[in-house]
């Protein structure tokens, strides 16, 4: 699964630990799905979506 | 209570369980030591729920859900060849399952797990001890614990691996 978090982290002016705090998980876990080492719970991965103000797809695509 | 905190309370439990292992062995209580530990994990346990600075999620969540079921599976294999090994030295006993002595017959439990010449009789001249079976039976504890030292080994063994397989260790450009 690929994901645009770092872009849309880099658009939203943030930083790894910040979009971690906001999600309520560790600065280690953000890293992990931006380098596809981790792919989120559908509920982690509908609260990032929610948390840029997009749909899900718009973000997490399946490869 | 900080992380930190609990390190130190985990330590300090610690070292009351060694304390506690050697008065069971000067005095013979087994249950104190059980009893003991017992205690030790649960109070580890509660004040484990009292830390207000320790930061889990879903993904250190499932590191340790597959490093526990990893270990477990190994671990289940080697401790029931083990335990089937024992059984059978059980079974395999000319006097299986264990009746008195007879007159005049040396007393131990099991003739093909006999301790070495003098030790126990020299065991129970020191302390008294009604029945040298359990003296024998506490050499099986050794073995349980070689086995629990495994199992302890295997979990940060796979740890570490999961660890690594989800970034755990990642450095990024931040």
């Amino acid at each position: 699964m690929k994901n645009k978090i770092k872009v849309y982290r880099a658009m939203h002016d943030l930083t790894q630990e910040g979009l971690a705090t906001e999600l309520g998980v560790t600065r280690q876990t953000v890293l992990a799905i931006e380098k596809g080492k981790y792919d989120p719970s559908l509920e982690l991965a509908f609260r990032i979506a929610r948390y840029f103000g997009v749909n899900i797809e718009e973000i997490f695509t399946y490869e | 209570m900080k992380q930190n905190s609990f390190y130190i309370l985990a330590g300090i439990v610690g070292l009351v369980e060694v304390g506690l292992f050697y008065l069971s062995v000067e005095f013979l209580k087994p249950m104190l030591i059980s009893v003991g530990f017992i205690a030790g994990v649960l109070i580890l346990y509660a004040a484990q729920r009292l830390i207000a600075d320790r930061r889990s999620d879903e993904r250190s969540a499932l590191i340790n859900q597959k490093a526990g079921m990893a270990t477990f599976m190994v671990f289940w294999v080697i401790f029931f060849a083990m335990s089937l090994g024992g059984a059978v030295i059980g079974f395999g006993a000319p006097r299986f399952p264990h009746p008195p002595p007879l007159k005049g017959e040396p007393g131990g439990f099991n003739a093909s797990m006999s301790l070495p010449e003098g030790v126990a009789e020299a065991t129970h001249a020191a302390r008294d001890i009604p029945d040298d079976g359990l003296i024998r039976l506490g050499y099986f504890g050794y073995m349980q614990l070689a086995l629990l030292f495994l199992m302890f080994f295997l979990y940060v063994g796979f740890r570490v691996y999961y660890a690594r397989k989800y970034g755990e260790w990642e450095t990024d450009e931040e």
